[in-house]
């Protein structure tokens, strides 16, 4: 019984230097700092209900881009005052989207379907 | 008591002789400052970019200056092709393939790499569309006319049943858009941020990453300039200079030329090319709320199939926008191709909402119709 408090003892002496030596970044990913957050707004191109994820396309003036966007178990979408399903987001519709980028890509908060007008 | 007199007509005069505008020139009443901005932005408007500098690796031309030239700011020669995909009701801009611009050069670090001269057409494409470079004058102007001005020429359902409807193209986030032959993009300033990505993949704070090559990365070592490969600064200097650009004065048109400008009205021109526009509030004086020769009214229009190319936006295969009439008299070429070689083929060329003006122009006699084209060449 000694002998196995004496080795824990030991154990976290030699540990506490270094833990309180690790690298910023690592203590950063351990620690619950907000990540920072984007708003993205364009057309939707493809929507991959299984996967959970959108295709946006977005641009400026005619320099365009493709961002993928994944949907989690809290998003909330919206819809002016109704709460749409992922499968009825299609081709064309013009979404804002509220999310941070992850280790596994941009996670999105939120999806607001946009009513674009006519005139 | 008669000086109040002789300096107001001291001061007619005045304006009266006010230096007509050539094209190239800075809008008149710019301050200082704005025209030092002006002219270092036409500095890095006419720099000639190089693979070390941030061209390519894929491109259209080395610089603006390449496309719009003589003077700068003004039409070149060169034509370029896009491409896009129509699944009515839906247009795919074809981004994840490269974009609707289909770059015609590659830097040589990348013909090494891919052995490619060009971006590789886009194999989701339903259509090709060529394009020519048009002026640039006085879009700092057209920038400025409120939405609402154009939603208030819109007729989308043909209200007044003159054939004529009009409806205002939406960007990908559905803004209105009046930049660009379809109307597509809605700020002149996306629209030169977006240029220098699109015309010669010089990335920018507004646009910080490169395309891909037809949907693939580009190669490792290929784009030795690290982005954003211009700043701030030179982004914003080209913008000032190309909204500062001055649509040129319009000549003064002769008997024929004014007799040429009842026509346009009453031929039904004038339903579209909306001869004057007016801008909203601007910073800049110079800009703000002035009344300004544009004959467009930056909506889109039905032309007829056998104009339709690609889609974009809103805009199906046969829409286009109301090109402006601006410095019309420099145009070798007319049309967003350059199909028609004169001014009269033009007209004859446009059909869908477009085809009851070219019907009363055919049915002009001769000199009236001789007479209408010498308005449009004093423009």
């Amino acid at each position: 019984m000694q002998r196995t408090i004496r080795i824990a003892a030991l154990t976290a002496i030699l540990l506490v230097p270094l833990v309180t030596s690790a690298p910023a970044d690592w203590r950063a990913l351990n620690s619950a700092q907000p990540a920072a957050s984007y708003t993205f707004q364009g057309t939707v191109r493809a929507v991959d209900a299984r996967t959970g994820t959108i295709e946006l396309i977005t641009g400026v003036g005619m320099s365009l881009r493709v961002v993928r966007i994944t949907i989690a178990p809290t998003t909330r979408l919206a819809a002016g005052g109704a709460a749409p399903r992922l499968a009825d987001l299609k081709p064309g519709d013009v979404v804002r989207a509220e999310g941070r980028r992850t280790t596994t890509g941009l996670v999105v908060d939120r999806v607001e379907k946009l009513a674009v007008g006519t005139p | 008591m008669t000086r109040l007199p002789v300096a107001v007509i001291l001061g007619l005069v005045a304006l009266g002789c006010q230096k007509p505008v050539k094209p190239g020139d800075p809008l008149p009443g710019l301050a200082q400052a704005e025209r030092d901005r002006f002219d270092r932005g036409k500095v890095v408007f006419d720099s000639v970019f190089t693979p070390e500098t941030g061209l390519g690796p894929l491109f259209n031309a080395t610089g603006c200056g390449e496309c719009h030239e003589d003077p700068a700011g003004g039409r070149g020669d060169e034509v370029e092709v896009h491409a896009t995909a129509f699944h009515a009701p839906v247009c795919d801009p074809l981004a994840q393939e490269g974009g609707p611009v289909i770059q015609q050069h590659t830097t040589p670090a990348l013909k090494q790499a891919l052995g490619i001269d060009q971006e590789p057409f886009p194999p989701s494409a339903t259509a090709r569309a060529m394009r020519t470079s048009p002026v640039i004058f006085g879009r700092g102007l057209l920038d400025l006319v409120p939405d609402s001005v154009l939603l208030a020429y819109a007729d989308p359902g043909d209200r007044n049943h003159d054939g004529v409807k009009g409806r205002p193209n939406r960007f990908l986030d559905g803004r209105i858009g009046r930049f660009g032959r379809k109307a597509f993009v809605p700020t002149l300033r996306e629209f030169n941020a977006g240029a220098f990505a699109a015309e010669m993949s010089v990335t920018n704070p507004e646009q910080p990453t490169e395309e891909s090559i037809g949907g693939k990365p580009i190669p490792t070592g290929v784009d030795p300039a690290a982005d954003p490969e211009i700043t701030q600064e030179a982004l914003d200097l080209t913008d000032d200079f190309v909204r500062f650009l001055a649509p040129p004065t319009p000549l003064k048109p002769g008997k024929d030329g004014q007799r040429g400008r009842e026509l346009f009205s009453q031929t039904g021109c004038a339903t579209c090319h909306i001869p004057t526009l007016r801008t909203g509030y601007s910073p800049v004086p110079a800009l703000s709320n002035r009344e300004f020769a544009a004959y467009t009214d930056l909506l889109l229009h039905d032309m007829g199939a056998d104009l339709a190319d690609i889609c974009l936006g809103l805009a199906t295969p046969a829409d286009f926008r109301t090109e402006p009439l601006l410095d019309l008299r420099g145009a070798e070429h007319f049309l967003h191709d350059g199909r028609a070689t004169t001014l009269e083929q033009a007209i004859e060329l446009h059909g869908g909402e477009g085809s009851g003006a070219r019907d009363r122009f055919k049915a002009l006699s001769a000199a009236d119709r001789a007479a209408l084209v010498a308005f449009l060449k004093s423009l």
